[in-house]
């Protein structure tokens, strides 16, 4: 009687048993393909290295980062550089195998520090404009408006560049919204031109439209909504988003610069296919502005 | 005892051959910095001729230093605006802060707890935080005070009452500066004070002079001396102090400079173009500076220091004599008895 129900425990034991790893290796497999569509770290891709010119291939790429733009770049509390535009510059850095260091500098230093050869790479949510195309190169990888705010308080509208005559606006040194502004005078009726005030970070320029001296904060749109939304009620968005264009990561306009592009290109079409772009995107809440694998190009600015 | 014949003695001046070896070394590193300030470097463009069979290219050299882009822009509308507002700003802000920095010290010195400490506090202050971070706090008050009004304190009457941000940028920047200015002028003037000797004080006191005239007749007249240098410098140091008014969007020179790199990306040749204009407007202040100490020192030297001009005109003398046929022979002889 014994040896039986030895036996019949036994098969049951070995069921048991075998059931217990398969299911333990079927929920190890579900977790790692989760966690694999969920990761916003990127795989290496032989194929994508390939195309990286020999001259970027060893020792560190230097990255030119201007981190007053939350959630595209900013630096937390302990230091560090976070934002989409960095998690997306270290994914691409790991599915081409080479290693890239990050500098915090103001915006408007870094093309001129991509011509200097100071920087090989310019990652600073920079609008792909064909002027810039003159300076360097561009991978498009995402697409934003410029976009506004003002104090919760405040009565003025956005409904276009006409919005903006006989009206005090802030923007960052060097960025296309500085240029907009400043060509929107222009159309205005004179005695009522655009008072447009350059400051060298985003950060002072918000700080001027909390203290009253400029009416308008004028900047990506997505970094607009992120400042309403963690102003604590200060700002509200007025209008919507206007001239929306492609967002490009900088390389510099030599051959080298080039094939670097071409391989930029490539790796962000791979982020792209195996879910990495659109976690990242996810995680910082900016998906809006997904470009579509067909608009993933080098110097693809129409304006 | 017979008189020896009196010979004239060979005098030359000491050799300092060492001193040649320098000058000359100096003279070769001096060379050397004109030459790679306008050397030439190529462009990565080429103009080709073609002559058949070939085509004969060449590389287009240009200014390593951009003195074409330098000189386009150096006389240009927007740098000499600029310029101007940097002028203002610097002038107003030295008159802010001397006169502020007169009183303050005048208050230091005073006998009075009431008029030294808080005189005190503001210098301890406004030398105890960056200027830049002042611009800013000053730039941004409406921040803090959305209002401003001169009145009765504590009183609800007002003769001028405004909003802290109807100031134009100008306007706060400038007010910022002097503030600033005026804590480090009140230790210059302090110490301009305090170097007349006690002694001066006792002796016009004894003579029933009050405060008040011993420090208009006797105390800043002589202390004026000491003052001048130091304030000259401040001045020179305002003119580049006024250069972080382009943080607040002011088109001073090197805002002005700054917003045409932002368009045509040549940030060295725009940078060399605002520093050249600094460094004139520095040489022009010098010179102002180095004339007025002459002024000053008038009662306290025996011989004034020579002028440049001056200077320069006695080492071409020197330079000359020593090609003249009959150099001057020394009047004074040797005595040999």
């Amino acid at each position: 009687m014994d040896s039986i129900r030895g036996d019949f425990m036994q098969r049951n034991t070995r069921i048991r048993q075998f059931l217990v790893v398969a299911g333990a290796a079927s929920l190890m497999l579900a977790t790692t393909v989760a966690a694999g569509a969920a990761s916003t770290k990127g795989t290496y891709s032989a194929v994508d290295a390939k195309l990286v010119p020999a001259a970027y291939k060893s020792g560190t790429i230097q990255v030119a980062t201007d981190a007053t733009y939350a959630p595209d770049e900013s630096v937390n509390a302990s230091g560090t550089m976070i934002g989409f535009d960095v998690d997306l510059i270290h994914a691409v850095a790991t599915t081409l195998g080479v290693k890239v260091n990050e500098n915090n500098v103001t915006f408007d230093d870094i093309i001129a520090g991509i011509k200097a050869g100071k920087y090989v790479i310019g990652n600073s949510s920079f609008t792909d404009t064909l002027a810039r195309e003159k300076q360097v190169n561009f991978v498009d990888y995402f697409q934003a408006g410029e976009g506004v705010y003002a104090k919760s308080s405040s009565t003025l509208k956005f409904t276009g560049f006409k919005s903006f005559c006989g009206v005090t606006v802030a923007v960052e040194t060097g960025t296309t919204e500085q240029s907009d502004a400043t060509a929107a005078s222009k159309s205005c009726p004179s005695g009522k031109k655009v008072d447009v005030i350059p400051f060298p970070t985003q950060t002072e320029a918000n700080t001027a439209v909390r203290s009253g001296r400029a009416q308008f904060g004028f900047l990506d749109s997505q970094i607009a909504d992120y400042v309403v939304s963690t102003s604590k009620g200060v700002f509200k968005s007025v209008g919507s988003a206007v001239n929306v264009a492609p967002y490009g990561i900088a390389t510099p306009k030599t051959t080298a610069g080039s094939g670097l592009a071409k391989a930029i290109e490539a790796a962000v079409k791979t982020l792209i296919a195996n879910g990495t772009y659109a976690a990242i995107l996810n995680k910082w809440g900016v998906s809006a502005g997904a470009l579509p694998l067909s608009k993933i190009t080098v110097n693809g600015a129409t304006s | 005892m017979s008189t020896q014949e009196e010979t004239p003695l060979k005098v030359v001046p000491v050799r300092h051959y060492w001193t040649w070896v320098g000058a000359a070394v100096t003279v070769l590193l001096v060379s050397m910095v004109v030459h790679t300030l306008l050397s030439k470097i190529p462009s990565g463009t080429y103009s080709c001729a073609s002559t058949h069979p070939f085509r004969h290219c060449t590389p287009r050299m240009v200014w390593r230093f951009g003195w074409t882009v330098v000189g386009h822009w150096f006389t240009s509308h927007e740098i000499l605006k600029g310029l101007q507002i940097t002028i203002e700003a610097t002038v107003l802000a030295m008159v802010i802060g001397i006169v502020l920095g007169l009183l303050i010290a005048v208050m230091r010195l005073s006998k009075n707890r009431i008029l030294s400490s808080p005189a005190w506090a503001y210098t301890w202050f406004f030398r105890g935080t960056p200027v830049y971070v002042q611009i800013l706090v000053w730039f941004n008050i409406a921040a803090l005070y959305s209002n401003f009004r001169l009145g009765v304190p504590y009183s609800s009457w007002d003769f001028v009452h405004f909003s802290a941000n109807s100031l134009s940028p100008l306007t706060v920047g400038i007010l910022a500066l002097g503030l600033n200015e005026g804590a480090y002028m009140s230790e210059i003037a302090r110490s301009g004070l305090i170097s007349v000797d006690e002694g001066q004080i006792e002796a016009a006191t004894s003579i029933g002079m009050t405060r008040a005239q011993t420090l208009r007749y006797v105390i800043l007249p002589q202390a004026m001396r000491v003052i001048i240098p130091p304030t000259g410098n401040e001045v020179i140091s305002m003119l580049k102090t006024t250069s972080l008014l382009s943080a607040i969007g002011i088109t001073e020179l090197l805002g002005a400079a700054e917003n045409i790199s932002a368009t045509n990306y040549e940030v060295m040749q725009l940078l060399i173009t605002a520093s050249l204009w600094y460094l004139i407007m520095t040489t022009i202040l010098s010179i102002g500076q180095f004339y007025l100490e002459r002024h000053f020192a008038k009662g306290a030297l025996r011989t004034q220091p020579l002028t440049p001009l001056q200077r320069t005109r006695a080492d071409i003398r020197g330079v000359l004599s020593k090609f003249r046929t009959h150099p001057d022979v020394p009047k004074t002889r040797a005595r040999t008895t």
